[in-house]
């Protein structure tokens, strides 16, 4: 009875299972498959070339650039994403008047349309007109006039900080959530033992929030990792290859010089480095305090 | 008395990094009224001659490659059926998860978070391929195909925590007096998870509204192009009128909004649950 029940439950899953094969299985085994082919965009002929894109891609300076890029994108996310929220999470976990509208006006960013906030942006940091590049270069740069988004060097910060602006909603939301199991009791006792603010956050929320923080920071990890919409929509990439990571990179080369077979490569590579941390980080996941399960 | 000078303190720090968070957003509001000679001058916070021109161009002056009401219709249907097969899909999986002793042990949960972070940029390229073979390419349904199977997982493992929290002996009672599967499914759990369903199905749309690597890829036509495309193909143009991209920034982000505020509460329950159980 048990047994029978049981089956016919698993059949419910069907639907998800077929579109999901359909939509990620189907598409790793093709660009597993592709990765050992030459195939040009628009035709269906394939060459079979064995490695060879593997070692061409190896071997291309743009790779490994792309690499370090996503490196330093990857790395300038998280230092900010990884932070603020905790700031952010401790300011909103108090009970005030307002504080649904005020938690709801926080989660703006995160629902707002990259598109709408990338070309917005471009407009805002556009030299001598826009509000920010003039704000900045009558502080930071002393009146020198700073094309930000056209600059080798702070093209990538800019897009960093864009980036984590819209993530913060998120993390924060995250960690809000692990500070509300972190029952009142434990900071009145604290209180009582004559602990500072500073002293209850050292050594009862940071310790009790740790595995959250390592949680939000595999996602934000592999969020930021895979970004290609921010990047594309407001540099493309440039100038030159300033912030061209592995995404754009691979966008630009499946569909703008239309090299199919070694885009898959690079998927491929990708896939195979983020699998490793993927498993790496669930293996070393330990449940969180408060958990029940 | 410290204590009511602090807590106004702390409310007056919440309000002020409120405001620098969503401070761009204000700004593209206030801009959206300014006339294009104080969009392309010298920045200023508050337009001086605040004018309705920008909104007037992206609504009236149409062609048929820039058709800004078009593009907004189509953002709301792809988004509205993405919401819906999102939420049929994951609320029957979620509730033979919950269900099923066997499926509970969190390995399904570990599952889903992992599809829910794969890097969809190495889908782009073959899931192209497939919907050009099998008809699916520069079509909405195949945009709405994609959207809910992005979202999905997602959807899922948020209803999870959910439905497992309805007793069984609820639906147990409903057994005995003669409920089937589906009438209990739909009598009870859903209307009890109303919370739950309201926040994935929020979640689906706007993550389909806004959506642009896969609309860039799988849509070709003009007339089919969503939001998020249409307004981005505006900047590729040579002479960026930054005038109605504002506006119509505004009025895609307006929607999204409207939609969003009434449930954020839900929502922001809803997520805060999953998240600490995941």
């Amino acid at each position: 009875m048990t047994l029978f029940r049981t089956r016919k439950q698993v059949l419910l899953l069907v639907p998800q299972i077929v579109l999901l094969a359909a939509l990620y299985g189907y598409p790793v085994v093709r660009t597993v498959v592709q990765s050992f082919y030459s195939v040009s965009f628009g035709s269906q002929q394939a060459r079979g070339v064995g490695a060879a894109n593997y070692v061409g891609v190896f071997r291309d300076d743009a790779f490994w650039a792309a690499s370090l890029s996503s490196l330093y994108w990857t790395a300038g996310n998280l230092v900010i994403q990884l932070t603020v929220p905790i700031f952010l999470a401790l300011l909103l976990n108090e009970q005030f008047k307002g504080m649904n509208l005020a938690r709801a006006t926080f989660m703006l960013p995160w629902v707002v349309p990259t598109v709408a906030f990338a070309v917005c942006m471009r407009w805002m940091l556009l030299p001598k007109i826009g509000i920010v590049a003039e704000a900045l270069s009558d502080t930071l740069f002393f009146g020198r006039q700073v094309h930000l988004l056209g600059s080798g060097g702070f093209a990538m910060p800019t897009l960093i900080l864009l980036n984590s602006w819209k993530f913060l909603p998120f993390g924060t939301l995250m960690i809000l959530a692990a500070l509300q199991t972190i029952p009142r009791e434990v900071y009145e006792a604290a209180m009582v033992d004559g602990a500072g603010a500073a002293t209850r956050f050292r050594h009862i929320t940071f310790p009790l929030l740790g595995s959250m923080i390592w949680f939000v920071g595999f996602l934000a990890f592999s969020w930021n990792f895979n970004t290609f919409d921010l990047i594309w929509l407001m540099t493309q990439g440039g100038p030159g290859t300033a912030t061209q990571t592995l995404p754009v990179l691979i966008y630009r080369t499946a569909f703008k010089t239309m090299r199919l077979g070694e885009a898959s490569t690079i998927s491929v590579i990708v896939a195979a480095v983020l699998a490793v941390i993927g498993f790496a980080y669930f293996l070393t996941m330990k449940p969180r305090e408060g958990q029940q399960r | 008395m410290t204590s009511v000078v602090r807590r106004r303190l702390r409310a007056a720090l919440t309000v002020a990094v409120l405001l620098i968070l969503i401070w761009p957003l204000l700004y593209i509001l206030v801009s959206s009224f300014k006339p294009i000679r104080e969009i392309m001058g010298r920045a200023e916070l508050f337009p001086k001659n605040p004018t309705l021109a920008n909104y007037g161009t992206l609504l009236f002056a149409r062609t048929p490659v820039r058709d800004f009401p078009r593009i907004l219709l189509n953002t709301l249907y792809v988004s509205t059926l993405s919401a819906l097969l999102s939420v049929a899909l994951s609320s029957v999986s979620a509730y033979a998860i919950a269900r099923t002793r066997a499926l509970k042990s969190g390995i399904t949960s570990k599952l889903l978070l992992f599809i829910y972070v794969f890097p969809t940029i190495i889908l782009l390229t073959p899931m192209y391929q497939l919907f050009a073979l099998i008809g699916l390419w520069d079509s909405y349904y195949g945009l709405v195909i994609v959207y809910s199977g992005l979202a999905s997982p997602f959807c899922t493992w948020l209803l999870v925590s959910f439905f497992e929290s309805i007793p069984q002996e609820l639906e147990e009672s409903a057994a005995v007096d003669g409920a089937n599967a589906v009438t209990r499914f739909v009598r009870i759990v859903l209307p009890i998870s109303m919370p739950g369903v309201v926040t994935v199905a929020a979640y689906a749309f706007i993550s389909a509204w806004g959506e642009y690597m896969f609309a860039l890829v799988m849509i070709n036509s003009s007339a089919k192009k969503t939001a998020a495309l249409g307004l981005a193909t505006f900047t590729a143009e040579q002479y960026i009128e930054w005038g109605p991209l504002l506006a119509g920034s505004i009025l895609i982000i307006l929607p999204i909004f409207a939609l969003f505020l009434p449930v954020s509460r839900f929502f922001i329950r809803g997520f805060m649950s999953g998240a600490v159980k995941a």
